[in-house]
């Protein structure tokens, strides 16, 4: 067979986390099926060389393009000219579905203002507030255990 | 056939994509890849996985085992065109012939 040991603790970080390939591996696989401990270790590795690959490959594209950044569409050439474009597809769908999602994400931190259902001018009046009140404790904490003037700390309502 | 089916949120991986941009930054010749390639890479990467177990577990099959082994993969690996750069990770398992020609060879 081959001499292919486990790779030392130090090169784990330079690979994917054994953890979740072998959940996936389970999640692949059909039930009642399981999966030998060194063909989950060698499943990793050819993992991690088809990422160079994959990599390598988009990296070539697109500075034959002159570009700097590998962009998506050299990630969607080089799948195809390496024999995989029947992931393309799908790698597509999962794009698509990503970039929704960042959109989303996107709208979704403007609207948690909104949701509160306060206007900002409330939000203000309310941060002022526990401003205030903050002073008044630390004020009292500092007046008992020190005689002395303690200058209220000044807050910007701006965020 | 892909027929991984991502489970979780759309537009997430099972894979980290911090983890994968780490190995691909292992090459010194990519300048930079985008995060949106980072996640097509990452992806893609699930479905490679996806494709090799599902491709390897066809020989446990015909073999009538339940567990994949190492050289079920190994066959995978060699029947595939597209794998042929996982040649150095898989030296082909040669047959017994082969080994004791390259003997007589040497």
């Amino acid at each position: 067979m081959s001499d292919y040991e486990g790779g030392a603790a130090n090169e784990d970080d330079l690979s994917l986390p054994r953890a979740t390939v072998y959940k996936l591996i389970g999640e692949m696989l059909p039930e009642g099926t399981a999966c030998a401990k060194d063909t989950r270790e060698l499943l990793l590795d050819c993992c991690n060389e088809f990422i160079h690959l994959i990599a390598s490959e988009s990296n070539d594209i697109c500075e034959k393009e002159a570009k700097r950044t590998i962009a998506a569409e050299h990630v969607l050439v080089a799948l195809q000219e390496l024999g995989f474009g029947k992931y393309v597809a799908k790698v597509q769908e999962a794009y698509d579905e990503y970039r929704k999602q960042q959109t989303k994400d996107r709208g979704r931190k403007s609207t948690k203002l909104s949701q509160l259902g306060m206007s900002e001018e409330e939000l203000l009046r309310s941060q002022e507030l526990l401003f205030a009140q903050a002073r008044m404790r630390y004020q009292t904490q500092t007046t008992e255990s020190q005689s002395g003037n303690s200058t209220p700390a000044t807050t910007n309502g701006a965020q | 056939m892909v027929t991984f089916e991502a489970k979780g949120t759309p537009g997430t991986s099972t894979l980290p994509a911090a983890r994968v941009r780490r190995i691909i930054k292992e090459d010194k010749d990519i300048a930079a890849c985008g995060s949106d390639s980072l996640y097509m890479i990452t992806r893609a990467a699930e479905y490679f996985v996806d494709s090799l177990v599902r491709e390897s577990y066809e020989f446990s099959r015909l073999d009538k085992r339940k567990t994949v082994q190492y050289k079920d993969m190994a066959k995978a690996v060699q029947s595939i065109e597209q794998y042929d750069f996982l040649g150095d990770i898989i030296p082909p398992t040669v047959t017994l012939k082969k080994t004791t020609n390259e003997k007589s060879q040497q």
